[in-house]
């Protein structure tokens, strides 16, 4: 451990806790204009889990603790996540933290955890959104490992630290291949973020959903662990993408001042992309469950495409 | 000192074998487990000291046949698998002290112990072979014996089925590997393993009937279909053994002869890789329409030894391409692999042999709720099920980790056809991964979590203290290895490039704890209980909750054209409208794939040809005798051509 990774391992996931669910109100208020509505304030995120950080946990009597223990394991396996991907500046890397397979294998673990969490209270709600979480998990899976890969392939590197050490301080993207992989990276967020047209965050109906029914019996602070995670793992998503097509700014120097410009352009680029995703989402219906391998197909298309282009260069 | 453990390990492992045979009591078969129990100790040590230190045993060579020795030997490559036998046994030992005492009778019982000793003491003499020959006789000898493990409950009709199935399943692979070994005999002039320094065009029969002999034992897809059968029928530790390190052994024989190839070809590598990934894949797919526990875990281990072939398909490829360092990256992980799949693949068939034990059936459906009936089997469960669906920092993780780390950093092969088809393993290798979750999310979910589907869950009680701890052994041990994995490859004297994750394990534990101390202090009242929301219906019931066929139903309907399902719907009407039903059926039927097109057209050859050889038999002595002359005759013919 290198003093560079102890500061990195203060400020990012700090960063990154108290930044992500302003992202999560931001892409709401989005959808609001496009829609003709005004929409809730830019902070009722932050307001929402106050106020459910307040309320007692409900439980079902049926369930065990496996739903007392999910959202606790969620909110730290994001948080340990959110060492892996440099927001604010690089550091030097440390104890193989960055590597890119285990950051995948970890947002795995949460997910088999949720599913698990949907599947204990004994509701059919519960059950049909582990079922599909799981079953479309699944089939994007090939998609973002030939990503990564992709990614990996590009930058020469396993970690994501060093391979944003590659990128950081340069304007546009390295290679321009970078530019297929991030749309292949898109598709992925909007999938593991379940966002139209894959799943509807927005939806009361519960047959319609997928993130939403495994975590419908969750009530109180563990529903505010749940979602604070589930905004973190869009917020780390989301800088993956950023620092792979603009890493306009990321700093590799631990400087105050280069620190917070750096984060600074962060907010600033991440406002952008959500305000992207915001229309993304507001230009789609949502698909049918059956077609979505198509539409996985496509990011799977562009990243296989990087991966060719760089071997036959 | 080195040859004394061996010794001892032997030894015990006979007397183990033998006593209960001669007596009949609980406290003999008591003693016999405990036997096997100091044998797997004696063998740690053992494979230990060589794996650390290099130093090789010399075992005395005994003159068995003309021209022929008994040899024994032990490489570090032997001491991996033997360590890895060492590691499943104990559990396995402990969990069958009280499991065995579930059997019929008494005469049953002391034979399943005498037999589960000699399976293990077989499986010992395989890896430890120091020729084919010795390797072919202990061969059969671990088939026979698993066989007898698969029939023990013999008067079920469907059990006699399973067996049978085996029996002719293990004898087709050790016909392939008795032409793989005579091949390669023919061409060395030595019965002895040792390296092979002939171009890879002389070596190619070799390899493809020992690839085929060994892959069938596997259970790599398409010989894969003996999985399915004959773990339902054999006892839970059986099933444990079987798959945990009877597989295992398959890929140890493998091993030896690849890793023994000075220069391979490409061609192996691709063979061996499309064959692994397959496996792999189809596998789990199969897995996820299985509601039968054990038939779900046996399909699940065909999975997982394609991915031991992925990692030795790897191997191949990089070691032909020049790339040693990812060669040895890949060949570890598909060592690293097996042993995790040993002590996972263990740990769940006991677990689900205490959860048959527990329901009184194997059927998923009629699981559900056993977490509060059964609190640390669904516990141990639950450590299985994280393990295999491969999740950090679990061992499972850390053997899918380095092959996934060997296939990104593939870049370096400079052929682009390789690249193509490398992109496409990875991808199918992936998805693997992502369905074992899946899987195993519908296994421990329907099985352990919401309410009992059925009066036999409901009324399921905790096992008794042997069958927690034996299961507990290689849970620990799955943890233990995920923890540790960076620190064991570094002690075995590998130099791979690893994330360290016992770094992240306590990362995970302190922020967990951090986590809940900070929400519990601010815990205002206690939480609240209250019925699941069920739109309005008072109570739910076992009928409203998820089942486990409709928990794969998406992926099913994904994955329709591999399942290759039949829905027949035949409907007659009274009038020419076809508006009064009359009656009809209607019928889903599973098409079969590699039964109806692979296994039964030769089944039904054979069948055909024995009923006319089957009219030599005709009861005459004279006519016997003129078959013996013209067999001889022929023979004298034949061999002098050759001389």
């Amino acid at each position: 451990m290198n003093t560079s990774f102890l500061l990195f391992a203060l400020l990012n996931p700090l960063f990154a806790l108290l930044a992500a669910p302003l992202y999560m109100s931001l892409i709401r208020k989005v959808k609001a204009y496009a829609q003709g509505r005004k929409g809730p304030r830019l902070f009722q995120v932050y307001y929402d889990l106050k106020k459910l950080m307040k309320k007692e946990a409900v439980y079902s009597p049926t369930s065990s603790w496996v739903m007392r223990f999910t959202p606790y394991l969620n909110l730290s396996t994001l948080l340990v996540c959110s060492l892996f991907v440099p927001l604010v500046f690089v550091p030097e890397p440390a104890g193989g933290l960055g590597n890119i397979i285990v950051f995948l294998y970890l947002l795995a673990l949460e997910r088999f955890f949720t599913a698990l969490g949907g599947l204990d209270a004994g509701s059919a709600f519960g059950g049909m959104g582990s079922s599909r979480s799981m079953s479309l998990a699944a089939v994007i899976e090939p998609t973002m490992v030939i990503s990564f890969a992709a990614l990996a392939f590009v930058l020469k590197s396993l970690n994501l630290h060093q391979m944003f050490a590659l990128t950081a301080g340069k304007i546009l993207p390295i290679s321009p291949t970078l530019v297929l992989v991030s749309i292949s990276l898109f598709i992925i967020l909007i999938v593991e973020t379940g966002r139209l047209p894959v799943d509807n965050p927005a939806t009361h109906l519960e047959l319609t959903m997928i993130n939403e029914a495994m975590i419908l019996e969750q009530a109180g602070k563990n529903l505010a662990l749940l979602e604070l995670a589930h905004a973190l793992k869009q917020f780390l998503l989301m800088g993956i993408l950023i620092n792979t097509i603009l890493p306009v700014g990321l700093s590799t120097e631990i400087d105050a001042g280069k620190i917070a410009v750096s984060a600074f352009l962060f907010l600033l680029k991440a406002g952008l992309l959500a305000i992207i995703i915001g229309l993304f989402e507001s230009a789609f219906a949502k698909m049918r469950l059956f077609r979505l391998p198509a539409f996985y197909v496509m990011a799977f298309f562009f990243s296989a495409t990087t991966i060719l282009i760089e071997v036959f260069a | 000192m080195l040859e004394a453990l061996m010794y001892g390990a032997i030894a015990t492992l006979l007397s183990g074998t033998v006593l209960p045979l001669l007596y009949r009591s609980k406290n003999i078969r008591k003693t016999s487990f405990g036997l096997s129990l100091l044998s797997s100790i004696l063998l740690i040590g053992f494979a230990g000291i060589i794996l650390y230190t290099g130093k090789e045993p010399v075992f005395p060579v005994i003159g068995f046949l003309p021209g022929l020795d008994f040899t024994l030997s032990a490489d570090r490559l032997a001491a991996g698998f033997i360590l890895l036998i060492a590691v499943v046994v104990p559990g396995v030992s402990i969990y069958s002290i009280e499991y065995v005492e579930h059997a019929k009778s008494e005469a049953r019982k002391s034979l399943q112990t005498a037999l589960t000793n000699l399976f293990v003491l077989s499986m010992l003499m395989v890896v430890l072979a120091g020729n084919m020959v010795v390797f072919l006789i202990f061969w059969e000898i671990m088939s026979i014996s698993s066989l007898l493990l698969v029939m023990h409950d013999y008067s079920s009709e469907k059990n006699k089925k399973a067996g049978f199935f085996y029996f002719v399943m293990t004898n087709i692979s050790t016909a392939f590997l008795f032409v793989g070994f005579i091949s390669l005999f023919r061409l060395t002039g030595s019965p002895d393993f040792g390296q092979l320094e002939y171009p890879a065009a002389d070596l190619a029969l070799p390899f493809l009937f020992l690839f085929i002999g060994f892959g069938v034992k596997a259970g790599l897809v398409p010989f894969h279909k003996w999985l399915p059968y004959a773990h339902p029928a054999a006892p839970s530790s059986a099933s444990a053994l079987m798959s945990g390190v009877m597989l295992k052994v398959a890929v140890y024989g493998f091993l030896r002869f690849l890793l023994s190839v000075s220069a391979p070809e490409l061609w192996w590598g691709v063979l061996i890789l499309t064959a692994g990934t397959l496996s792999a894949l189809f596998g789990v797919i199969y897995a996820l329409k299985e509601n039968d526990i054990k038939r779900l875990l046996a399909y699940s281990s065909v999975e997982n030894i394609g991915i031991i072939f992925t990692g030795i398909g790897l191997y191949a490829i990089f070691k032909v391409e020049g790339l040693e360092s990812l060669a040895l990256l890949s060949l570890t992980g598909a060592c690293f692999h097996a042993f995790n799949h040993a002590l996972f693949k263990s740990l769940l068939f006991l677990c689900a042999g205490s959860v048959v034990h527990a329901t009184g059936t194997r059927k998923i459906e009629a699981f559900g709720g056993l977490v509060k009936k059964m609190p640390v089997t669904s516990a141990l469960f639950m450590i299985g099920s994280v393990s295999i669906a491969s999740l950090p920092p679990t061992n499972g993780f850390a053997g899918e980790l380095l092959l996934y780390q060997a296939f990104f950093q593939s870049f370096a092969v400079t052929d682009p056809l390789i690249t193509v088809f490398l992109i496409i393993a990875l991808s199918s290798f992936a998805l693997t991964g992502a369905l074992a979750a899946a899987l195993f999310v519908k296994l421990f979910g329907i099985t352990c979590l919401a309410i009992p589907r059925s009066e036999k869950s409901r009324l399921a009680e905790e096992v008794q203290k042997p069958m927690l701890i034996g299961p507990a052994v290689p849970a620990a041990l799955c943890i233990f290895g995920g923890l540790f994995s960076k620190q064991l490859l570094s002690l075995a004297g590998l130099e791979i490039e690893f994330p360290d994750l016992l770094l992240l394990g306590i990362l995970l534990g302190l922020i967990y704890t951090a986590l809940f101390m900070i929400i519990r202090s601010k815990e205002t009242g206690p939480a609240r209980i209250s019925e699941t929301w069920g739109c309005g219906i008072p109570t739910l019931t076992p009928y409203m909750e998820y089942s486990s066929a409709g928990f794969s139903e998406p992926l099913v309907m994904i994955f329709k054209s591999v399942y290759r399902t039949k829905i027949l719907n035949r409907t007659e009407y009274f009038d020419d409208q076809e508006s009064l039903f009359k009656n009809g059926k209607v019928e889903i039927r599973l098409l079969r794939f590699f039964e109806e097109y692979l296994y039964t057209p030769p089944a039904r050859a054979i069948d055909i040809f024995s009923k006319y050889v089957s009219k030599l038999q005709n009861g005459k002595l004279d006519s016997y005798v003129l078959y013996a002359f013209l067999a001889v005759i022929v023979l004298i013919i034949a061999t002098g051509g050759f001389i």
